[in-house]
């Protein structure tokens, strides 16, 4: 931190609140409020003659609350910048800071919040988690017997420069414990708080044990717990290191801790699992390995990013495995914590990599994208013409459209991921996306089309999933009828409901529409919007007349050749069980309704010489000769 | 029996047995159960496991099924949410199902004296208790009979009858009464005189 705040081209705004944040990779504008210090930083050199004479003491938030502090004070002894700032909810005005400033002069009680206003490159996320209150835990006591800490509490106690200088003390007492239970997933891997595991309880309480026993070898401890998870490197050699000290570990966990009300002592209750026997455990403290959850204001930060969160709070990743420090969000970068609970080794590892992947983008003047993003034709879409909608921006997962009324639909090419689902989601057909527009899907209907279509399945894939599961069908020889015509888009959010209609209208025999698995979609929700058209458009197709085995939504992921292979198999045999005479009957019955709804497609540019380009094939006879 | 494979299977397809396979044999349930401090013999976890790994024999032949009394002091400590009472109630499903019956005394009626009022059966926790119509002293009667398999010995129907006629083996009224007079022992006045 130090050096941090020494370096020329690191600028430290603490404490401030990010507000606003604005544009997109490379170009991000973000404004900062600074809230007042009422002590001017160039002035204070961080003697502390203002806190000694400060009459008003507080909870220390930064010593969990077991000591106190002044209304003025800096948050902690390494804190950088080392400068002194007023608790304007705690002062009282009685000045005795300001007189023993003295000449310094540096505190200024006029002091306003300062705005600064950035353009920054790239922004990377990194505000930690809070540590879970276990006081709703009735069961476990906490709050109610002074004899019941929380690991954050020992963490405080048990070091050197913390309220007791490294003395390990009963609160309800003073004196020195002989024993010590430590209890482990308190409010982790519980349903009814937080059904994740937080990662690191286990190991710090392994290291507070052996910590307290080289001390004080006479210490009895117990740790009582469901799994110890020690999956790092050399963590298990410091288990057993834990369990050749003598500390007894005990597998199950506590259901109730009592409290003796004059010894305060606590017994703990719980099932020694490994010999199916409750023992009660006497002890003179207890330590609760709190569980990590997001932070409370992490909603407010997620929503100015504009970042994804999820459901406990934590802000998500661009892919688990293969993108684990970017957003969604082109340019913010997460590291630590607020990603999920992490230990010191993975939270500095991700933080390296962050700090590495906005270089990247900080380093160079133009940044490559995919050729495949979204474009908004100004003159067709209505937003233009002062009308409502804005549909796209919210079908889009990564925020890359502006919509402001009485201007056109704007989409950051930067931000765009060419997932395609603004463009099949816009009513008024004003969006198209480059290398997958309408006219080219259309032109490759038509030829997938163009001979005995009644006899032939046309499969849309996406790209990233089924389309993978189709070639996996392939490369693995997993064998399936040659009937099935595939056409590739990005995403199943690009597949219009438009394409089915032509598809059918050009004679399809059946048409399968293909995806991801909603939680493998590489465009977020894409899945999602696609699954909730074709739900819709089924409804449609069948009331139109045309038979509901002649259309079909799977999700396929890459892997699931098995799957492909097997879905077009039994596509293959309801076609061939199907009178061709039916589907041209079919066909022909809901030619009325396929045109209706496809009347306005020839005003999309390039739509109408493609329809003229690609004639629909002519059927008849020959479809059931072939028969 | 012995071994039976499906034997979880078997469980979660009762009702109430649907969410065995997510305990976590943490042991939160037996340390809390107040069954397990009066006869530790009792360990809830314990069963779920022998069902889990189909040990039919041990876990089906076990007087212990029988004990829970549906407290569900554990249910609300439990961090996987598993209502253990439910479970439970599967696996004695399961062994009734092959004609094991629990051997234990249950709530006894006085036909002859029982006037059909319901509000015993209404009271069971345990729905033991059932209203139906039976030849009495030679008379078609509404009578209460209660269920072996399902009462637990509670007695809430013996204290809530009014015409007196239920009573708990071994804990009939008389025996009570005994008891709390031998707890006037030692007090300075006479006992006689006050009963």
């Amino acid at each position: 931190m130090v050096d941090a705040s020494r370096h020329p081209k690191v600028t430290i705004l603490a404490p401030a609140t990010v507000q606003k944040v604005e544009g997109y990779i490379g170009n991000f504008h973000v404004s900062v409020e600074e809230q007042p210090r009422y002590v001017i930083a160039e002035r204070c050199n961080g003697c502390g003659a203002c806190a000694k004479v400060c009459p008003i003491e507080v909870p220390n938030e930064f010593e969990a609350n077991i000591a106190p502090r002044k209304a003025i004070d800096v948050p902690h002894g390494q804190a950088v910048p080392l400068v002194y700032a007023i608790d304007m909810d705690h002062c009282i005005h009685c000045y005795q800071c300001v007189e023993a400033c003295g000449k310094l002069d540096a505190i200024d009680l006029a002091q306003k919040p300062k705005q600064h206003e950035l353009d920054v490159g790239a922004v990377v996320v990194a505000t930690g988690f809070d540590v879970m209150d276990p006081s709703p835990m009735a069961e476990y006591g906490y709050g109610r017997y002074p004899n019941v800490l929380t690991g954050l509490e020992l963490e405080r106690l048990s070091n050197s420069a913390g309220p007791t200088a490294g003395a390990v003390v009963r609160p309800s007492d003073g004196q020195a414990p002989h024993s010590l239970a430590l209890v482990q997933c308190v409010g982790s891997r519980d349903a009814r708080y937080h059904l994740y595991c937080s990662g690191f309880c286990c190991m710090y309480t392994i290291k507070n044990a052996v910590a307290l026993k080289t001390n004080q070898p006479d210490l009895d401890i117990t740790i009582f717990y469901m799994d110890i998870r020690t999956p790092s490197k050399g963590y298990e050699e410091f288990y057993q290191r834990a369990r050749e000290m003598g500390i007894r570990f005990v597998q199950g966990r506590p259901a109730a801790i009592s409290e003796d009300p004059v010894t305060h002592n606590l017994r703990v209750l719980a099932e020694d699992i490994s010999i199916g026997q409750t023992i009660e455990l006497e002890t003179e403290l207890v330590v609760l390995s709190t569980a990590a959850e997001a932070r409370s204001d992490s909603g407010q930060l997620a929503e100015r990013l504009t970042i994804p969160r999820d459901t406990n709070g934590f802000f998500t990743e661009y892919h688990p495995k293969l993108r684990p420090v970017d957003t969604p969000i082109e340019g913010v970068f997460l590291a630590g914590a607020d990603q999920g609970p992490k230990d010191i080794p993975a939270a500095v590892a991700q933080g390296s990599a962050a700090a590495s992947r906005a270089a990247r983008i900080l380093s160079t003047d133009s940044q490559l994208i995919e050729p495949t993003v979204a474009y908004a034709w100004p003159e067709r879409c209505i937003s233009a013409q002062g009308k409502k909608c804005g549909i796209c921006a919210t079908k889009c997962p990564y925020k890359a459209i502006i919509v402001e009324p009485g201007s056109a639909a704007q989409i950051v090419p930067a931000s765009c991921h060419g997932c395609g689902a603004c463009v099949a989601e816009c009513p008024h057909n004003a969006i198209t996306q480059f290398h997958f527009t309408d006219a080219q899907i259309i032109a490759q209907i038509g030829a997938l089309m163009a001979v005995q279509p009644e006899r032939k399945i046309m499969a849309f894939m996406c790209h990233w999933c089924s389309y993978g599961g189709a070639d996996n069908a392939g490369s693995s020889h997993f064998q399936y009828p040659a009937s099935s015509r595939g056409l590739r888009v990005m995403c199943s959010a690009r597949m219009d409901s438009d394409f089915v209609f032509e598809a059918f209208r050009r004679g399809a025999g059946m048409v399968l529409v293909s995806g991801c698995h909603p939680q493998d979609c590489h465009y977020i929700t894409g899945q999602q919007h696609a699954a909730r058209r074709f739900e819709r458009l089924a409804g449609t197709l069948e009331k139109m007349g045309i038979s509901p085995q002649r259309f079909r939504v799977e999700w396929i992921s890459a892997a699931e050749g098995q799957k492909y292979a097997r879905v077009i198999r039994e596509m293959d045999e309801a076609l061939r069980a199907m009178d061709p005479a039916q589907i041209a009957a079919e066909n022909q019955a809901a030619r009325a309704q396929l045109d209706s709804r496809l009347r306005r497609w020839p005003d999309v540019p390039g739509v109408a010489e493609t329809l003229r380009e690609y004639p629909e094939p002519t059927l008849g006879p020959l479809a059931s000769l072939a028969r | 029996m012995g071994k039976t494979p499906d034997l979880m299977a078997q469980v979660m397809a009762e009702p109430g047995g649907e969410q065995l396979h997510t305990c976590l044999s943490c042991g939160t349930c037996t340390a809390v159960c107040p069954i397990q401090w009066w006869n530790p013999a009792y360990n809830p976890r314990r069963l779920l496991r022998l069902a889990v790994m189909g040990q039919s024999k041990a876990l089906l032949t076990s007087p212990t099924i029988w004990f829970c009394s549906a407290c569900d002091q554990c249910y609300h400590r439990c961090p996987r949410g598993v209502r253990l009472s439910d479970i439970m109630a599967a696996i004695r499903a399961v062994a009734l199902r092959l004609g094991i019956e629990p051997d234990r005394d249950s709530a006894l009626v006085n036909e002859r004296i029982c006037a059909g009022c319901g509000q015993c059966a209404e009271l069971c926790p345990y729905q033991a208790i059932a209203l139906q119509v039976r030849r009495v002293l030679g008379k078609q009667k509404k009578v209460a009979t209660v269920s072996a398999v399902r009462c637990l010995q509670c007695g809430i129907c013996a204290a809530a009858c009014r015409s007196n006629a239920i009573t708990v083996p071994s804990f009939a009224d008389g025996e009570l009464l005994r008891q709390v007079r031998a707890c006037e022992v030692g007090r300075l006045e006479p006992v006689e005189a006050r009963l």
